[in-house]
């Protein structure tokens, strides 16, 4: 048996006035639920349940008084202390034996790594409808803000097209961004024309080293027509003719494209030519070759018909003015004096920047290329 | 170390200021032989005697002048208003005269008293014994208005603010008086006023909080974990003046706050939170700010009190509000 005692219900009172039962003795009652009305001075309260449970005896008729602490119902429960309520209050607080978990609480507040973006609040919209990535947007804004101009720039520039990622794409390092970044500005600057042509090499001493012999010709048409082993600045208008030949030789790799330089090849016997030619092949492929020796190229040679092709328009590199490729040679069938004969030829690309050099000075300078590759 | 109910962390902070400051009195509405209603100054009379714990008559205008005229004269009363709702007829003399009264003097006197009272719907309790009306004590000047949410808290702040040589509106969540226990060290020591407490640090949100509301608003975010969401719980603890230094840091890096308050929409304390994000977190918010609140009514009896209390399902509806945004 569990006795609930008249709580003080409200500030001190000392009895209340039953004024209606809600509950008879049999009753199952739930907690909270409301038992009995009571009048006080003050006001008349509902009394809800502090247990759930079977309603044993009420201590009191309508209209009796009842003191503030006397028994006011008996329930059926089983509880050997029947406690009087030690914290007399108005209402109900709710009580628990849960442990107050505070975890670890900090003063002030939570220090923080990142510096996050800050932006207008119309550019961040702008930035979300368009699918950008508000990191990637440069801030021109007060206090370092990113504005909705700044997003609409940011739309627009050619880097952003690809900025936005193609799924699975990788960025571009070391020897491959450098030539995607030369090639770009090559076909910003350059006004370039491709002129081909075939060498008859019918008469070449088998075994002749054609690299070397290449170099050779190049040196002999560039004393013939200087024009070609120049630099042109287009943005000054000036063109440098160079005395020494700085031949750059296109080298392929697995990571890409290398240009080393031999420079003053004029002056470098066959032997010396060869020489420098192997160490490079191999400095190359072992990436020891040193950043020296891959500028300052004032024309190139790519003769890439070793692998395959006949004739190219190669691409000339700022501030040079002319490359040379070479294609494949092949057996063909030529006319010779009104008869067919069997020969064999190389295929040549000479493209030349048409903004510091003449077409005659061009034609001139692959002429002297054949004349010097066609002796024996 | 003992695990307490918030309710006990305040009488022992007054208890342990009474037994070291002579000049601390305890004065109220049945604080005495009763203990208080609470039984929140349980056994100090005892302890004390007659001349340090003070039942006053039924007269909270009387209550509120005569700590003044105590606090004046160089003692640091300790003056209970029974509940938030009986503390208007002080308003007089808490607004005219303790908040002035530094001011007043040009700094020769201060006004060392903590106005404490039981605040907050939840208890089942008739008119006038629900009010959270904090915002009329945190609009006027002079006044310091602080809000406890967990016993270590109570304590820490309680102490905090009885050394204070200026008035604090202590203001008690009567719903948490007993709601659970916390080991509090009985060791004196103070916790800073004017400073917010990060309870629970996040990323995705920040959830801006006082008073009862930070139960609610610590298992909202609980909830909100299960769905992915993380959430930054900070309780302003000082509601005047405010520390928006940590509300702003918070801000920053989440870019999304919902200020949970228990006190009616308009014109709460939230709405000054949101009025200084708008003006200094501008450019970091992802989201407009919001606010969930109690309703622009007075606060219902017993039966419909629990759908007046901003609930956990309104608190996660606002973040999910909130989160829609980039």
């Amino acid at each position: 048996m569990k006795i609930f005692y008249l709580p003080d219900l409200g500030e001190g009172l000392a009895e209340a006035e039953v004024r209606e039962w809600y509950v008879k003795a049999g009753d199952e009652v739930k907690v909270d639920q409301p038992l009995v009305s009571m009048e006080t001075a003050k006001a008349v309260v509902d009394v809800p349940s502090p247990y759930a449970g079977k309603i044993h005896e009420l201590h009191g008729k309508e209209n009796e008084i009842i003191k503030t602490g006397a028994p006011l119902i008996t329930y059926d429960i089983e509880d050997a202390t029947s406690d009087r309520p030690k914290n007399s209050v108005v209402g109900a607080l709710e009580e628990s034996s849960k442990k107050w978990d505070d975890g670890d609480v900090i003063v002030g507040s939570a220090k923080t790594k990142s510096a996050p973006v800050k932006a207008m609040p119309a550019a961040r919209v702008l930035a979300q409808q368009m699918d950008i990535d508000l990191t990637t947007v440069k801030a021109t804004g007060p206090q370092g803000l990113i504005t909705a101009d700044d997003v609409r720039k940011h739309m627009t520039s050619a880097s952003a097209a690809t900025a936005a990622h193609m799924a699975g794409g990788e960025a571009l390092h070391g020897v491959r961004r450098a030539m995607a970044i030369a090639m770009t500005q090559s076909h910003q600057e350059i006004v370039p024309v491709t002129i081909f042509e075939d060498a008859d090499i019918s008469e070449l001493t088998p075994g002749t080293d054609i690299t070397v012999r290449l170099l050779n010709a190049i040196i002999a048409a560039a004393k013939v027509e200087p024009a070609l082993n120049a630099w042109f600045d287009g943005r000054t208008m000036e063109r440098k003719l160079f005395e020494e030949i700085n031949i750059g030789l296109a080298v392929d790799t697995p990571e890409g494209l290398f240009v080393p330089v031999i420079k003053d090849a004029g002056a470098q016997s066959e032997k010396d030519l060869r020489k420098t030619v192997d160490e490079y092949k191999i400095a190359v492929r072992d990436r020891t070759i040193s950043a020296a020796n891959l500028h300052g190229a004032t024309i190139t040679l790519s003769n890439f018909g070793m692998i395959t092709g006949r004739y190219a328009t190669p691409i000339i590199v700022p501030p040079m003015v002319a490359i040379l490729g070479c294609g494949r040679s092949r057996e063909i069938a030529m006319v010779k004096d009104g008869k067919v004969v069997a020969g064999k030829i190389m295929p040549l690309s000479l493209t030349f920047d048409h903004r510091a050099v003449t077409g005659g000075e061009a034609t001139r300078f692959l002429g002297e290329i054949i004349k010097q590759l066609q002796k024996a | 170390m003992a695990e307490i109910t918030l309710v006990e962390a305040i009488t022992l902070a007054m208890a342990y200021e009474m037994q070291h400051d002579p000049s601390v009195i305890v004065m109220g509405e049945d604080v005495g032989k009763d203990g208080g209603v609470f039984r929140a100054t349980l056994g100090l009379l005892d302890k004390f005697g007659p001349e340090r714990v003070l039942d006053t008559p039924l007269a909270e205008s009387m209550i509120g002048g005569l700590a003044i005229g105590m606090a004046a004269q160089g003692l640091r009363p300790v003056a209970e208003f029974q509940f938030m709702g009986f503390i208007y007829p002080a308003i007089d003399q808490i607004v005219n005269h303790a908040a002035r009264l530094r001011n007043r003097t040009r700094g020769r006197l201060t006004c060392p008293i903590v106005f404490r009272t039981p605040f907050g719907a939840g208890i089942h309790a008739p008119e006038h014994h629900s009010e959270s009306t904090e915002a009329y004590f945190a609009h006027t000047p002079g006044l310091r208005v602080v809000i406890p949410s967990s016993p270590a808290r109570a304590y820490g702040l309680l102490l905090a603010s009885i050394r204070d040589p200026d008035p604090v509106i202590f203001l008690e969540p009567s719903r948490l008086y007993r709601y659970a226990k916390q080991e509090v060290k009985d060791d004196g020591k103070a916790l800073p006023l004017d400073v917010c407490f990060t309870l629970r640090v996040g990323e995705d949100v920040t959830l801006v909080t006082w008073g009862a509301m930070v139960k609610e608003t610590l298992a909202a975010a609980e909830m909100l974990q299960q769905q992915g969401i993380s959430a930054e719980v900070i309780d302003v603890a000082t509601i005047k003046p405010l520390d928006m230094d940590t509300i702003l840091a918070s801000v920053e890096k989440t870019g999304r706050c919902v200020v949970v308050h228990e006190a009616a929409l308009t014109c709460g304390v939230g709405s000054e939170i949101v009025a200084q994000l708008a003006q200094k977190a501008l450019f970091s918010l992802k989201a407009p700010p919001e606010r969930v609140a109690g309703f622009d009514t007075i606060v219902p009896y017993a039966r419909m009190e629990k759908h007046y209390i901003p609930s956990e399902k309104r608190i996660i509806d606002a973040v999910n509000r909130v989160m829609e945004f980039a």
